[in-house]
């Protein structure tokens, strides 16, 4: 299976980048490591009549320390993130993920931008990114501005982007210390799509989980965050009864791996299992 | 232990597939496929299509060469108005490049007149009739004594109903051809299939040629599980386009596509009733199918037919019924008939123990057939009870506590189960022709085809032992129609037949050999026609015995194998290294089945929707664990000059039904319909 | 058309190229670099796997104009008898043949990123390659093999 045909263009600058989404206009698609794209446009399920190949913006793969939080190039590959001394350092949550992300062939090539950029409801990292309250940084002609990962994901598959606008990096928020962090993620095979995943950085008090911070992949149109499981840990619950209100307020897809009901069923037990796994640290 | 003949050329990328052969002025193609399930083609506008540069032609049912009737109506390519399945190919652009077929295919409008489809099999359906015979030449129905006053009367009784799915091959390799018709009318193949001999027949009578006058070349085949078995719409379309371009013509069937066209495991719904004493010796075996078949093409699943010979008792019966749907041909899927039915008759037979409590291994060997029930021939041998014996003594059976659910690890569920395998020895005429070089060398020669068995190498292996020299010394020469003819890659029949060929080819080579080798060689050909058909009459079967782990997950429903061993009876074992390797593969593929494995058809759509590896899910690496395979040693005189049997497809037969007993024994859930997917499992805990 | 320059198995090629072609195809029916196979359309089989600077990558999802200025190797250009290939082969890790190529570039990939990895660890770092032959008991005994006599001296490999 062939894509359509579509003009190529390979900015050399992030100016470039946005100069070339300016001129596209609406039918333009960037291409970051292209591993969720690139299945859509064989499919043809997406047919840009221009793609914009964000290859040569090196300066986008870095990431680096900015104070209170670290910033993630939007082009870093997942293959980079996993290594990276400042994300493991800072972001380990997000190194759980990104482990499970695909496959090593496709982690090589995909990057943590583009996974958020795409905004599947089924990718792992966007509810990882909600969990930590990450920004996203935009820039467009216009000039910059950051986006909380809670407004950035709009729906299914779409995002707060506007078309000229460029993701260029993720800020996440350093946690401090005393945080531990679990990526549970439940599918058919290993290379499968998550039915569920929940992403949870939790910090211990004497003892019991009081902080925390959790967020479910493949629950609804967008990432959740579960409020009411972190509000119930603050108040002092036991981990599985505040897991219990994982599924509260999401509104879970079915499909052939899943009906909304086992979706909900196991949005409770795999919260439950990422709270221990991430209070065990 | 012989390493396979053509592994280097495998490991270095150097084996040619078809899509690979090199050569000049190719053209591509493109297949547009139906999107009614049902109906008829109005017209088929092409303009825009080929006003695209690059474009050489667009075949539709208005242009297309006209076809010779053959028996399977899948290979009617484009010679009717009629849409019998949604997914048909109903038009076909060629094109100078890949990119610009697929492109050009996008462009060709094809109009319908919709007609409400049919594509749900039901039990009841009002359109199930008998066929004349199921696959592989059986009666439909057999019966004997009085099964239903039997079952009635019996102690203990089991009556369920099993399902399995749609279940697609999914070799790596897609269907592929590249054809090309040369200048004096010859029509030459490079084509992916399990029997170049029966791809020329049948072409050759789709074309209206001689034999003689179509080739086909299949050195490297990437697997077949049955769907290369019989010749599938991608070859005609291939080889009606490179008539009309007069250019050779590629054409690789997109996964996506191969859904549709080349063939698929039916659905079954099988009812069983088993009757038994209290010892568990069964008076009744009842095994009743329902399964489906396409408009084009009857196909009936023999899924009831080893129920006919698993088991002694007395009185029984077997029923097959199939109704035509508006849905794509279903076809051989490894071990057809015996993969579904087994599952049926063996998750049947662990009910049965449970009822009677009588231990599932012991039950076994409590009703082992001396003789095959429904013909009264003798076995040529049954080792049956040995590899239930070895198996249980290897995977420490017999400490097992036959108890339901009371084996738990956290939260987790633990259980085993054993299940039966069986599957015919069959043995099929065919030729071979063994060749003595000038230099101490060797050829032999047959039109077999390796789809991934190692069959080449085993053949070589014959070969050597026939003529008492070194394998170094013997070329394999397969995958060629001009070589000797040769049945195809199926039934587990192939090295069974075309090794008898190379025996008698190398026994009557050895008889001329004396002395000096002239330059031009010695050649011996054996056709073993009328040895086969005159063979002493016997039930000739391998058997075998699955032992499983499983783990089931209380809280999602996931059941895992963390191990899993299979023991076999398969006469002597020609390559061992390579008969590991296709046991432990069919296990695997029986793991998919119990757990994964599932085309779902969408009643609306009129096809399957999950028509990709994303979505139909089949076992990867991290989902496999610790899986082996063993056999015990069977010395059969009554087989072929080998004792072999046939081990492609054994592996997988009664291994999903291993795996829902073992889920039964975690559990003490039954789960009578496949996969066995988390979220049935969560309902049942 | 984009002109891309690509360094393959140690060649370098020069090409116009529409920019949807993909690199797999690129290989196969370009450079005839046909050791490369395609399996699936989704990225799942991982047939298709080569490395690119590098790092395995699935050449399915690659564009050929992707590739541009850096260096890909295909399962044609290992160094003869690399102990991965001689692995698959005494192993036989391998039958019908076609994830092959694929499968040993990933597992080549995998060595580089781990020289000594448990069994759990070949399972999981193959996930993204399907095998339908041979119920992957044989490619992880392989992987293994091939791990042992990578991490061994090159002198030793001389003399033994």
């Amino acid at each position: 299976m062939i894509p359509a045909s579509f003009d190529y263009v390979r900015p050399e600058s992030v100016d470039e980048a946005l100069e070339a989404l300016t001129d596209a206009g609406e039918d333009a698609k960037i291409i970051a490591g292209g591993q969720s794209l690139m299945p859509l446009l064989r499919m043809r399920l997406a047919m840009p009549d221009t793609l914009i190949d964000l290859d040569r913006l090196d300066s986008l793969r870095d990431v680096r320390d900015d104070g209170d939080a670290i910033v993630i190039g939007a082009l870093a590959t997942h293959h980079r993130v996993l290594r990276d001394p400042l994300v493991r350092a800072h972001a380990p949550l997000l190194v759980r993920a990104t482990a499970k992300v695909a496959d090593p062939a496709v982690r090589h090539r995909g990057t943590f931008g583009g996974a958020l950029a795409h905004a599947d409801p089924a990718s792992d990292l966007p509810a990882v990114a909600v969990a930590l309250d990450a920004e996203l940084l935009a820039r467009s002609a216009r000039g910059e501005r950051r986006i909380p990962a809670a407004d950035f994901f709009v729906d299914w598959m779409t995002s707060a982007l506007e078309p000229d606008e460029l993701l260029t990096g993720i800020r996440v928020p350093k946690p401090g210390e005393g945080w531990g962090v679990h990526y549970e993620k439940f599918h058919r095979t290993a290379q499968a799509w998550a039915i569920v995943g929940v992403a949870c950085a939790v910090r211990r008090d004497d003892g019991r989980v009081g902080d925390a911070r959790v967020a479910l992949t493949n629950m609804g149109p967008v990432p959740v965050r579960c409020r009411a499981v972190e509000e119930a840990l603050a108040g002092g619950a036991a981990i599985r009864d505040a897991a219990e209100l994982a599924a509260e307020g999401t509104e879970p897809p079915s499909d052939l791996d899943g009906s909304a009901e086992y979706r909900t069923h196991l949005a409770a037990v795999l919260t439950a299992r990422a709270l221990a796994a991430a209070a065990a640290v | 232990m012989t390493d396979r003949l053509e592994g280097w050329e495998k490991v270095t990328g150097a084996a040619r597939y078809a899509y690979e052969y090199p050569l000049e002025n190719v053209a591509y193609l493109a297949a547009v496929q139906a999107t009614v399930a049902r109906g008829e083609i109005l017209a088929v506008d092409a303009e825009a299509a080929l006003g695209m540069p690059g474009v050489l032609a667009v075949l539709s049912g208005g242009n297309a060469p006209r076809l010779a009737p053959v028996d399977d109506g899948e290979l009617a390519v484009l010679q009717s108005r009629r849409v019998a399945y949604r997914g048909q190919f109903v038009a076909a652009v060629i094109a100078e490049t890949p990119e610009t077929a697929a492109e050009a295919a996008r462009h060709v409008r094809v109009e319908y007149a919709p007609e409400a489809a049919d594509v749900l099999l039901r039990a009841d359906h009002e359109g199930l009739y008998a066929p004349e015979k199921v696959n592989g030449g059986f009666p439909a129905d057999t019966e004997s004594g009085d099964p239903d006053a039997a079952f009635a009367a019996s102690a203990v009784r089991v009556d369920a109903t099993y399902t399995t799915p749609a279940e697609h091959n999914n070799p790596m390799e897609p269907h592929t051809t590249v054809a090309l018709w040369e200048d004096d009318g010859t029509l030459v193949l490079y084509d992916s299939n399990q029997g170049p001999s029966a791809v020329q027949s049948t072409l050759a009578e789709v074309f209206g040629l001689e034999p003689a006058q179509v080739r086909v070349i299949s050195e490297h085949v990437g697997g077949g599980f049955g769907s290369k078995g019989t010749p599938r719409p991608n070859v005609v379309l291939a080889a009606m386009a490179a008539r009309v371009t007069g250019r050779p013509v590629k054409f690789a069937v997109p996964r996506r596509q191969m859904w549709a066209t080349t063939g698929y495991r039916t659905p079954t719904i099988q009812r069983v009733r088993l009757g038994a004493g209290l010892d568990g010796r069964l008076d009744a075996v009842i095994h009743e199918v329902v399964a489906q078949t396409s408009a084009v093409r009857e196909f009936a699943e023999q899924a009831a037919v080893p129920a006919r010979m698993m088991y002694r008792a007395a009185n029984r019966r077997t029923r097959h019924r199939i109704v035509r749907l508006d849905v794509p041909s279903p076809s051989w899927m490894r071990a057809p008939g015996e993969t579904p039915g087994m599952f049926a008759l063996e998750s049947a037979m662990d009910e049965l123990a449970v009822l009677t409590g009588v231990d599932p291994v012991e039950l076994r060997v409590r009703n082992d057939a001396p003789e095959d029930p429904e013909s009264g021939l003798p076995f040529s041998s049954r080792n049956l009870v040995a590899c239930l014996r070895e198996g249980a003594a290897r995977f420490g059976w017999d400490a097992r506590d036959p108890r339901p659910g009371v084996r738990r690890e956290g939260r987790t569920l633990l259980g085993t189960g054993v299940a039966a395998a069986t599957y015919p020895a069959s043995t099929r005429p065919g030729e071979a022709v063994a060749r003595a070089e000038p230099d101490g060398t060797f050829t032999v020669r047959v039109a077999a085809a390796d789809i991934g068995t190692g069959a080449r190498t085993a053949l070589a292996v014959i070969a050597a032992d026939a003529l008492k020299t070194d394998l170094g010394k013997v070329r394999m020469e397969i995958g060629d129609s001009r070589l000797p003819r040769a049945v195809v890659a199926g039934g587990s029949a192939g090295t069974s037949s075309w090794g008898t060929a190379v025996v008698r080819a190398c026994e009557a080579l050895l008889v001329r050999l004396n002395g000096e080798i002239p330059p031009e060689g010695v050649e011996a050909r054996a056709s073993t026609a009328d040895e086969v058909r005159s063979r002493q009459k016997y039930a000739r079967h391998a058997f075998g015995a699955h032992f499983a782990e499983v783990a089931v997950d209380l809280d999602t429903g996931e059941v895992r194998v963390p191990r899993m061993l299979g023991v076999f009876a398969a006469g002597r074992i020609i390559n061992p290294k390579a008969a590991r390797s296709q046991f432990v593969g069919g296990m695997t593929m029986g793991i998919g089945m119990a757990l994964l494995e599932e085309s779902i058809m969408d009643e609306a759509f009129g096809d399957h929707v999950n028509r990709d590896l994303a979505q139909y899910h089949v076992p990867t690496c991290a989902d496999i664990r610790k899986i082996d395979a063993v056999w015990v040693p069977e010395a059969d005189p009554h087989l072929n000059p080998m004792g072999a049997k046939g081990i492609g497809e054994i592996g997988i037969v009664g291994a999903a039904a291993a795996i829902a007993n073992a889920v039964h024994h975690a559990t003490g859930a039954r789960f009578r319909d496949l996969p066995i997917t988390p979220a049935r499992v969560l309902a049942e805990l | 058309m984009p002109r891309i320059r690509v360094e393959v198995d140690g060649s370098s090629y020069e090409d116009d190229v529409e920019p949807r072609l993909l690199l797999v195809h690129y290989l196969r029916d370009r450079l005839g670099k046909v050791g490369t196979p395609v399996g699936c359309d989704t990225t799942n089989c991982g047939a298709c796997t080569v490395l690119m600077d590098g790092l395995s990558v699935k050449s399915c999802s690659v564009l050929a104009v992707q590739a541009d200025g850096r260096e890909v190797t295909t399962v044609e250009g290992l160094r003869a008898g690399h102990p991965m290939q001689r692995a698959f082969h005494e192993e036989h890790a391998l039958q019908c043949g076609y994830c092959t190529p694929g499968m040993i570039m990933a597992s080549i990939d995998l060595l580089r990123e781990n020289a000594d990895p448990s069994e759990d660890e070949i399972r999981d770092g193959l996930e993204g390659n399907l095998c339908r032959c041979t119920g992957y008991q044989n490619i992880v005994r392989a992987v293994r093999r091939a791990a042992t006599e990578m991490r061994r001296p090159a002198s030793e490999e001389v003399t033994s």
